[in-house]
């Protein structure tokens, strides 16, 4: 099976400060990949390399085939999706229907047929009941499943989480947990996280990365 | 240099700076206040050059400026002309020039006070009389603007990664799009605020109605003789100004 995302010898740095050091890593689809390590190890950075937010010094990073230099955000966004370890850097809609439905909007999508989406998108995450309310009001849980189903809109074939049981209790993890699961037929699943027992109960591999590179996996 | 000068003294410079730029057009008065200005912030260890190559975008808003005073100001020799239309001339590239000074000296003026240590500065407007809630509040506002930029590139990012391709957009939807952007900021500066004022309540903020500092600023010879220097120079570019 060919990896989805390759990335080879890959360095990165972040205000002149060596983050990453020689990455290599191979990332497929219908996989759940965990990313552990202490604070300060480069877990965020690598995610973020990967979608194109940060640039790498030196490498190369392969998204299905593609290199990642010659994509742009948008491109990298209609591939990757990627949630923020704070969910409100990408909610940017009043309400909850607004913010599913306004990047379609802009994608020249016709009326109809991004309600049709939408509706889907609200159903499948279980977001019915707060259809109509306040993004500003929405509990963490809330926020996340919404970032998540945004990002779904795109049509991802991967997802790259970043903590996102961080400030989740135990019930809303778990349901997170469930979704991830339905998820994982259709796409591919990057996880950073320090929740070891989510992860051996939903990761197939573990990569822990500590002082920007990988020392040890484990496959579940 | 930066923790000998007194806040107050750099606030002075800054004063003068931007006042002889907003009274002067000339361009060769205002060029030589910002050359003034920039030697000044080299010399305070200001970082203006990286200040320069954030905010790049300035440079085309020159060019546009050149050409919105080429086309309005319609004296002077034309350099490019379309039809009857002056694209480029003299008058305007010195009007242009003249702007564009301008806005140099105000950000330079910006990067001579952010040599300032915050605490300093504020103990500075206290010693001169400002109310401590006001100087809080100017802090705070300092202080959280560059996170407010960064929380800007942040959702920039985030929308882009979402599909959307900005600059394939006509002009008309990017300016729609901006109340996507700035919703998230706003959303998040409100949180910011709010938590930041239940926080200082908690510590006792206005707990009483005299305030005593740790830190209590004293001018220094050297700070009475930059005050002169500033005073006399402004007094001097003032004359020569006048007198040309």
């Amino acid at each position: 099976m060919k990896p989805y995302i390759t990335i080879s010898n890959m360095s990165c740095s972040i205000q002149n400060a060596l983050i990453l050091k020689n990455i290599d890593l191979s990332l497929y689809l219908h996989e759940f990949v965990a990313l552990a390590g202490p604070n300060g190890s480069g877990k965020t950075t690598l995610g973020k390399a990967i979608t194109g937010i940060i640039p790498i010094d030196s490498g190369d990073i392969l998204i299905d085939e593609v290199p990642l230099s010659t994509l742009t955000l948008p491109q990298v966004g209609n591939r990757i999706g990627y949630l923020f370890q704070n969910p409100d850097k990408q909610i940017f809609a009043p309400t909850v229907y607004e913010e599913l439905s306004f990047a379609l909007k802009y994608k020249g999508i016709p009326l109809e047929e991004r309600d049709k989406k939408v509706t889907q998108v609200i159903d499948a995450f279980e977001l019915s009941a707060l259809r109509h309310s306040s993004t500003f009001f929405l509990s963490q849980g809330e926020k996340q499943r919404l970032a998540i189903a945004g990002l779904f809109l795109n049509e991802p074939s991967y997802l790259i989480l970043d903590e996102p049981t961080t400030g989740l209790d135990p019930k809303r993890t778990s349901q997170l947990g469930l979704l991830l699961k339905q998820l994982l037929p259709k796409v591919g699943i990057m996880m950073i996280s320090h929740d070891m027992a989510f992860i051996r109960d939903h990761a197939h591999r573990l990569i822990e990365i500590e002082d920007g590179g990988i020392v040890n996996e484990v496959h579940y | 240099m930066k923790s000998t000068i007194d806040p107050r003294v750099k606030l002075l410079i800054i004063i003068c700076l931007s006042t002889l730029g907003l009274f002067f057009s000339d361009i060769k008065i205002l060029m030589l206040v910002f050359l003034i200005g920039l030697i000044l912030s080299i010399l305070f260890k200001g970082s203006f050059f990286s200040l320069l190559k954030r905010i790049r975008m300035i440079f085309y808003v020159f060019l546009v400026m050149v050409i919105l005073q080429s086309i309005f100001q319609q004296s002077g020799t034309p350099y490019l002309t379309i039809g009857t239309l002056s694209i480029l001339t003299d008058e305007g590239l010195l009007r242009a020039a003249g702007y564009l000074m301008r806005v140099l000296i105000i950000l330079i003026s910006g990067v001579i006070i952010a040599t300032c240590d915050m605490r300093r500065m504020i103990q500075g407007l206290i010693q001169m009389g400002l109310p401590y809630d006001f100087a809080f509040m100017t802090s705070i506002g300092i202080r959280f603007l560059p996170l407010m930029l960064t929380e800007m590139k942040d959702t920039l990012t985030a929308i882009q990664l979402r599909g959307i391709d900005i600059k394939k957009l006509p002009v008309k939807q990017r300016i729609d799009l901006l109340s996507y952007i700035l919703t998230p900021v706003v959303a998040s500066t409100l949180t910011k605020a709010k938590k930041l004022s239940l926080s200082v309540e908690c510590r006792g903020f206005r707990a009483y109605n005299h305030r005593t500092s740790i830190i209590t600023l004293k001018l220094s010879p050297w700070d009475y003789v930059v005050v002169a220097t500033t005073l006399f120079a402004t007094a001097g570019i003032f004359y020569l100004g006048i007198s040309l």
